[in-house]
């Protein structure tokens, strides 16, 4: 071989192919990334909402780059009451994905829960007036409408209501435990 | 149109790759700014997230990527002891890689991303981006077809492997998002790419490089041979499975997790083998590295590379991932292979192989020696002020301190990486100016030569 170029290359491909075929390839059948859950279906925006346009304008502005729509079973996630665990299904039409992968702002899974539209027009067009000593932009320079199409799908990032109420009752269970 | 000169292409991609490092890094000195003053710049076009990703898409396709291939340019033929397939088409392809790299250079500034990180640039740019990357693959392949030296020493083999694996990668990368069944799936795949890219293109051409160079810069030849060839095999096999630990404890079934966090441990093994190659190359020379700023910057990246491979699988420790995902640790790792590792090989390479093409020695040493200096300090001090500020955040997360407020704390963390940042950003306007002054009077005095010539004869 240390002389064959072209076997190199083969063996190079051949191994490249496993790893392909272990992380990228078998994942294609596992039910548990692949059907929507429930809230998974929520995100399901029709082509044209408001909430679908929002959701292009996250993208085109890089929210992505500040936050991470991913909540783990962690402490740093539920001590930062993040809200449910992210699941597979959750992801289902999220495409292109929105994981993020940094966390200078906080995670946006279910952000939809926290606020109101007006503080959430009013976060993004002057981060400072609500969050004193933020360093989150401001994006003043959108126009009403994409304000109103971005705060749309914002608030939609929500659980259902069934979820929600899991979510508390695990939590509560919880906390009386840590109590005792 | 494009020259046919001997080494022309080898020299024009450093060039190229010169001015892309002033151009990424400035990016990446803006966004540090942005986190210190949010305001900053901010518009439609420069919006924190247009230049953050602009940075991380120009430092890795732009800088590094032209760096390496001027590198291979210069060491494939040297290996293969031949000329390189076609210097006219090495040229072309530079031509037309700078020409995709600007339009994806705009269009991320136009809010036009795929999201992909480590692959941001949108579809129409991606398919450019391929066709250029395969164009110098053939040039480069066709060049070790055309060898005189039948043994192929083991840069040649982390060549070959990272021309073919890059341009695999990238398509499973960039596969595009509508054809792709769920967006974990997506996920597992953009991590694919996000990690093979380090692995698969940075790591093995800039190990390739170092290979190169040690014996040349030591004049001792490589310690083992065997050692390089399971060094080579092992990362082959085991840095491909690394994608998922991305999405560790995250969305993805166990047994995924598993597949991926297994191997980034087991990686250990080849970074072992490297690395004792390395050092075992380098007994007996390390004085030489006071003199000797080329072997100098090879030597500390492969001091990067080892602390970036020693954190690598401790980060996939779910425990330790657990407090560390997400913060400003994981920016300080990031830099650490493709600025403190590689981007020190790729000065290295460029100081040895620039006077070999231009006939002359690099025109002041002194530039030389600063260019090391405030890129190490700099480097330093950007990456332990991110170290130490993803621990404090990542703790206060966990005690849950108000979200807000964790931000005010990382304050002081985030104006030394500014500081550091700007050392290592000032750094390279030693490399740029230093390129420039040698080129150009290597051009005067080969005038000079041959009027000198004209004169006597
Ligand atoms: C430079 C990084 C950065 C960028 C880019 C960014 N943010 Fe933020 N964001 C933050 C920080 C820091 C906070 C926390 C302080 C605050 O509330 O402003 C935050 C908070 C938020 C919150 C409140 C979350 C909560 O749980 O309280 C929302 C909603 C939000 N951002 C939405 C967005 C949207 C939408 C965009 C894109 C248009 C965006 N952010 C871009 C940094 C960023």
């Amino acid at each position: 071989m240390e002389r064959k170029p072209s076997a190199v290359l083969m063996v190079a491909l051949i191994l490249w192919m496993f790893g392909v075929a272990g992380t990228v390839i078998l994942p294609l059948f596992d039910q548990e990334i692949n059907s929507a859950t429930a809230s998974g279906e929520l995100r399901n925006y029709p082509e044209d909402s408001a909430e679908a346009k929002g959701r292009e304008i996250y993208i085109q502005n890089g929210c992505q780059t500040c936050h991470t729509q991913f909540v783990r079973a962690l402490p740093a996630d539920t001590n930062q009451n993040l809200g449910p665990v992210s699941q597979g299904g959750d992801y289902k039409y999220d495409l292109p994905h929105l994981l993020g992968s940094n966390r200078t702002g906080p995670d946006l899974m279910w952000v939809g829960l926290k606020y109101n539209e007006d503080w959430h027009r009013q976060h993004l067009i002057d981060p400072q007036s609500t969050s004193p000593g933020s360093i989150m932009p401001s994006f003043d320079y959108l126009t009403n409408k994409e304000l109103d199409d971005l705060v749309a799908y914002l608030m939609s990032l929500k659980p259902t209501e069934e979820r929600l109420a899991e979510y508390k009752k695990e939590r509560e269970e919880q906390n009386s435990m840590n109590d005792k | 149109m494009f020259t046919d000169e001997k080494w022309s292409s080898s020299k024009n991609w450093f060039i190229a790759a010169v001015i892309w490092i002033i151009i990424g890094m400035s990016m990446g000195l803006l966004t540090a700014a942005k986190q210190i003053w949010p305001d900053l710049l901010n518009n439609r076009w420069t919006t924190y997230g247009h230049i953050r990703s602009a940075h991380v898409m120009l430092v890795i396709y732009a800088w590094l990527s032209m760096a390496y291939v001027g590198s291979m340019f210069y060491m494939i033929p040297k290996l293969a002891k031949t000329k390189i397939y076609s210097e006219k088409l090495g040229n072309f392809s530079l031509v037309f890689y700078n020409i995709v790299i600007l339009e994806g250079f705009f269009a991320l500034l136009d809010g036009q991303t795929s999201v992909i990180e480590y692959g941001e640039f949108p579809l129409w740019v991606d398919v450019q981006l391929l066709i250029a990357i395969v164009i110098v693959a053939y040039n480069l392949f066709k060049t070790v077809g055309q060898r005189t030296e039948k043994m192929l020493y083991v840069s040649l083999w982390y060549f070959l492997g990272s021309l073919l694996w890059l341009p695999l990668t990238w398509i499973v990368g960039n596969f595009p998002a509508q054809w792709i069944p769920s967006g974990v799936q997506q996920g597992l795949m953009g991590w694919f790419l996000g990690h093979n890219a380090i692995g698969l293109w940075m790591t093995t051409v800039g190990v390739g490089q170092i290979y190169y160079l040690l014996p040349k810069l030591t004049g001792r030849p490589l310690y083992s041979h065997q050692l390089s060839m399971i060094g080579f095999w092992a990362i082959a096999t085991f840095y491909v499975w690394n994608g998922p630990h991305h999405l560790m404890n995250g969305p993805i079934p166990s047994w995924i997790s598993k597949a991926g966090v297994i191997p980034s441990i087991v990686l250990l093994i080849p970074v072992w083998a490297v690395l004792a190659n390395f050092w075992g190359t380098m007994k007996g020379s390390w004085a030489q590295t006071r003199t000797n700023v080329p072997l100098r910057f090879t030597m500390a990246g492969t001091i990067f590379y080892l602390f970036a491979c020693l954190q690598g699988p401790l980060q996939a420790l779910p425990s330790v991932s657990s407090v560390i995902k997400f913060t400003h640790w994981t920016v300080g790792h990031a830099h650490m292979g493709p600025f403190g590792a590689f981007s020190f090989t790729s000065f290295a390479a460029i100081y040895y192989i620039l006077p070999k093409i231009v006939g002359r020695e690099m025109f002041s040493k002194k530039a030389m020696e600063a260019h090391f200096w405030f890129s190490t300090v700099g480097f330093l001090v950007f990456a332990f002020s991110l170290w130490i500020a993803g621990v404090v955040q990542g703790f206060a997360w966990i005690e849950g301190v108000p979200f807000l407020q964790t931000v005010l704390m990382m304050e002081p963390y985030v104006q030394g990486r500014a500081i550091g940042g700007t050392m290592m950003y000032v750094a390279q306007f030693f490399l740029a100016w230093n390129m420039y002054k040698t080129i150009k009077v290597a051009k005067q005095e080969k005038k000079q030569q041959a009027l000198h010539q004209a004169v006597t004869a």
